[in-house]
């Protein structure tokens, strides 16, 4: 039998809130160290304790980091879903399973490991067996596999930071775990692991982290939320890290408030912006529906203010524990009225820091909400890094007049005037003293007074217009790999990122047919996405929802004909992409559109 | 030698006329009540001398949010959406605690829409002085009843009211708001001295003024009438207030039946105990009394509650002295180095 090295998807069946987490950790974290290209996804219940929580890790030579199509070693410790888990799986499938759960395996197809998980942590603690059991079966997967022991102790002491006691019990439970695999069972299967060279400096990070020190490193100043999942990590990154980063003095260079509710927040951050300091708040779609009117009034009243929206599945309450990109449309044009607005896309955890300091300034320089969109994948899932790199700009506080100097130097100044041709006005802080208005969500003239004339309101709405518009060269460009003879492009964003070389690879192999890729990082479209449809015959967006977002606001804006070479995919079930689902469904839609 | 009359214009102790105080011209029904409430605005912060420009007027949507436009034409304001001032507020606060911050509101902004917002930021005790322009009705949209319409009431057209009212200051002392006082539009002297007071005092002064609305709810049978308040209302303190530049403060203090409390900003705000011995530090007192003027179908006005200890919420967050709005990238952007020690820990 040949050996599969480095090259199988684990999924470990547990029940929420037993401690599974940071087993399932400890077993990412040693493979990482071993120099192996491994990612992990958390399918967790909207729950505290009880439901289950599947986790799914991923080895892969080729670095993917989608889940795999199909599971490859199957742990079974949950009761709850022993039955359709078991049931669920390919003949062939390795199944460790717990003994001790009085749930039987009847399943003759595949390589069964009976392993008395619970009995095994009970010998080590009886009070912490439940939760000790999840370590065991790290022991008996490290030995099954060939990890190797000092990394994964290493990673047991990484997981329990300082903590000895905690470190020396799970150390000891993974070493029974190894043990009792050595001694009892017999390797019948045929999946190892090998180390590889480990690349310097690599560590994990969920992307809410990365948004969370960008913001910091962005000078963050107003912090206004309200919790949500899978926002809260957001905020709460921020809170941690700000005591740490950011005082002076022994006193705190920001304010941070718990809002009663996201009206609340998107308040608190649009008053900061006012006042002149750089707001931020992180939620979900169902805040954001709840904020559209503030949002509404930043846009109209031109006050900077950063709004995240990491993405959970909607409509409604959803599926408040799953992934999707089905907020794309309702950021771009949020509230009532005519309103368009600025979103940054990241797709990395990279991108995520960078973009979580670049959204201020964008904020400022235009003067209006911005939005970052990430999603849960994204946002509460570790993804691996080599470092982030430090801000190379300034902050760009945008045309802000704090003197009385800078004030006479500007032509014919008013709050709402295009003095520049630019559609970007110039604006003063309250306590400047320097022409003050009454700023307003009402309709107002140039010079900030209430106004209802037919030829002002056509004028300002005109001038907000272009103003936005103005900014789609100046936002991150889209990335994008083609060359020459390809016919075929493909548009995606944000989290897609992370399954796009699987699919491509999977369509390549089906049809032999090669694609180039662009993804998106920023709405308004920046002219380069324009550029790559014009120079492809068929160009697939290819998205996480059912309503064809992107391709929907592709559609809106680009010239007559270009609108025939546009193509959708758009899927989904709640789950992270997975390669071949996506891949299918392009393979599909090119057969239908006959190339 | 003739005699040469020469006007001069009366400046406050930081020299500034009352002009620099005043707005644009109004654009609500003659008469409005809410108007005597800009021009007390005017004439308190022109009195407690606070620079114009340091000044921030807040407001929601209503009749009484429009009317920012017609005082302190020198200041910053923002003319919110409907019920949410108070989170704008907190945000622009937190960031600039230095300015003073002037919030007006109506019944419909305070009492329905926005009562959690009002709630909570009386709840974190927000340093602001919140003017609720309280008339019973929705004025814009053209009279109907608000949250706080007495029952009983009667529009000149359609039903009687029969919903019980909130009563935002007794809401106001069982939240522990600092600062709670009720005022009549008609009562200048009053109203202005307890603006003065709530001015200076460092945290949440809710000020309910029951000003009537001359257009939809001003007959007879309305409790919000001019007529009915003005016979009416218990007055439950005469207020004094002197300013804390006044050399008179420590001078005039009388013994006896006055009572002096002490406001954040060194300024004293004399109480002169009207209703026997109401103490203003008592939150049981002062709603015994809001319930008796209830019963009787009164008003009772005055400084009702009043807290100066409780931090305000900038103090609560530990902010630096320097407001946040006046620092640059040196303090606000942490250092390459700092990075690389965040990462460092990640990588463990």
């Amino acid at each position: 039998m040949d050996k599969i090295v480095n090259d199988f998807t684990i999924n470990i069946a547990t029940a929420n809130g037993t401690g599974s987490q940071s087993a399932n950790l400890i077993l990412l974290q040693t493979l990482f160290d071993m120099g192996i290209p491994v990612s992990g996804k958390n399918l967790f219940p909207s729950n505290i304790s009880g439901l289950p929580t599947w986790y799914i890790v991923r080895l892969s030579e080729q670095g993917y980091q989608a889940p795999g199509d199909r599971t490859h070693i199957q742990i079974l410790v949950n009761p709850a879903t022993w039955e359709e888990d078991l049931a669920s799986l390919e003949p062939g499938t390795v199944v460790i399973w717990n003994t001790d759960s009085k749930m039987a395996m009847e399943r003759e197809d595949v390589i069964s490991y009976p392993v008395p998980m619970t009995k095994i942590a009970r010998k080590l603690n009886a009070k912490l067996a439940r939760m000790i059991a999840n370590v065991v079966y790290v022991g008996v997967l490290a030995e099954l596999l060939g990890m190797d022991q000092d990394v994964l102790e290493n990673a047991i002491s990484k997981q329990f930071g300082g903590k000895e006691k905690a470190i020396e019990l799970n150390a000891e439970a993974a070493r029974l775990g190894r043990a009792y695999c050595a001694e009892e069972l017999t390797k019948s299967d045929s999946y190892a692991v090998e180390s590889r060279e480990v690349e310097e400096g690599g560590f994990f990070i969920e992307g809410n982290e990365a948004i969370a020190l960008g913001s910091i490193f962005g000078g963050i100043q107003m912090l206004g939320w309200y919790p949500i999942t899978p926002s809260s990590s957001v905020a709460e990154g921020i809170i941690s890290w700000l005591p740490k980063l950011r005082t002076h003095e022994g006193k705190a260079t920001y304010a941070v408030i718990q809002a009663e509710d996201e009206l609340a927040a998107a308040g608190m951050i649009i008053g900061a912006g006012w006042a002149g300091a750089r707001g931020l708040t992180a939620t979900s779609g169902p805040g954001i529906s709840l904020m559209q009117e503030f949002i509404g009034l930043a846009y109209f009243a031109e006050i900077p203010c950063v709004f995240w929206d990491v993405n959970r599945v909607g409509p409604s309450t959803g599926l408040p524990t799953r992934t999707q990109q089905g907020d794309l449309t309702m950021l771009y044009e949020s509230s009532h009225g005519d309103t368009k607005h600025i979103v940054f896309i990241p797709g990395t955890v990279e991108e995520c820091f960078e973009f979580g300091w670049k959204v201020f300034d964008a904020s400022e320089r235009y003067q209006t909400p911005v939005f970052g969109f990430s999603d849960l994948d994204l946002g509460m899932n570790k993804w691996a890094s080599r470092g982030f790199e430090y801000p190379d700009q300034e902050f760009d506080r945008g045309k802000l007049v704090l003197t009385q100097e800078q004030m006479e130097s500007i032509e014919n100044y008013g709050r709402y005037r295009d003095v520049d041709g630019d559609g970007i006005p110039y604006r003063t802080l309250p306590g400047s003293g320097l022409d003050p208005i009454l700023y307003r969500g009402t309709g107002h003239a140039e010079d900030g007074t209430y106004s209802e004339k037919p030829d002002v309101y056509y004028k300002l709405m005109q001038r907000l217009g272009r103003k936005i518009d103005g900014a789609r060269d100046y936002l991150p460009e889209p990335i994008i790999k083609e060359d020459d003879e390809i016919d075929i492009g493909v548009i995606f964003y944000g989290s897609m990122e992370n399954t796009i070389q699987e699919i491509e690879d999977i369509v390549e192999e089906k049809t032999g047919m090669k694609m180039s890729t662009c993804r998106v990082r920023a709405l308004p479209l920046h002219s380069e996405v324009e550029a790559f449809v014009e120079k492809h015959d068929k160009v697939i967006v290819l998205e996480i929802n059912r309503d064809a977002q992107l391709y929907g606001i592709i559609r809106k804006e680009y010239p007559v004909h270009l609108l025939n070479k546009l193509l959708s995919v758009a899927y989904s079930d709640g789950m992270p992409p997975r390669g071949r689902l996506y891949a299918e469904r392009i393979v599909e839609t090119l057969e239908e559109a006959e190339i | 030698m003739s005699e040469k009359r020469v006007r001069t214009v009366k400046l406050n102790v930081i020299n500034e006329p009352k002009d620099s105080y005043t707005g644009g011209k109004s654009s609500l029904c003659p008469g409005c009540g809410h108007d005597q409430i800009s021009n007390v605005i005017i004439s308190a912060a022109w009195d407690n001398a606070i620079q114009p420009h340091r000044i921030a007027k807040m407001s929601g949507i209503g009749c009484s949010s429009k009317t920012p436009a017609y005082y302190l034409g020198q200041s910053h304001g923002f003319n919110t959406v409907h019920g949410r001032m108070p989170s704008v507020t907190t945000g622009a606060n937190v960031v600039n605690k230095d300015l003073t911050y002037i919030g007006v509101s109506g019944d419909g902004d305070s009492a329905s829409i926005g009562i959690g917002q009002l709630i909570h930021a009386i709840r974190r005790n927000l340093d602001m002085v919140y003017i609720v322009e309280n008339n019973g009705v929705y004025g814009l949209t053209k009279g109907q009843y608000s949250a706080t319409a007495d029952v009983g009431s009667k529009k000149k057209k359609g039903p009687v009211n029969e919903t019980q009212p909130i009563d935002l200051c007794a809401m106001a002392i069982n939240l522990g708001c600092s600062f709670v006082a009720r005022s009549f539009s008609g009562s200048k002297k009053q109203l202005t001295a307890l603006l003065k007071a709530a001015m200076s005092h460092k945290g949440f002064a809710l000020i309910d003024v029951i000003s009537p609305c001359v257009t939809f709810n001003n007959n007879d049978e309305s409790l919000r009438s001019y007529g009915y308040v003005k016979d009416n209302q218990a007055e439950l303190h005469s207020v004094g207030y002197i300013p804390h530049f006044s050399p008179l403060e420590q001078v005039e203090v009388p013994a006896g039946s006055y009572r002096d409390v002490t406001l954040h900003d060194g300024s004293t705000m004399r109480l002169e105990t009207i209703s026997e011995d109401h103490d203003i530090g008592d939150a049981v007192a002062a709603l015994s009394a809001l319930h008796k003027a209830d019963a009787n179908k009164k008003h009772v006005t005055g400084i009702l509650y009043f807290d100066g200890e409780k931090p305000a919420l900038d103090v609560d967050l530990d902010l630096h002295e320097t407001p946040l709005v006046e620092m640059g990238q040196d303090l606000l952007r942490p250092s390459p180095e700092q990075l690389e020690e965040v990462i460092a820990s990640f990588r463990g």
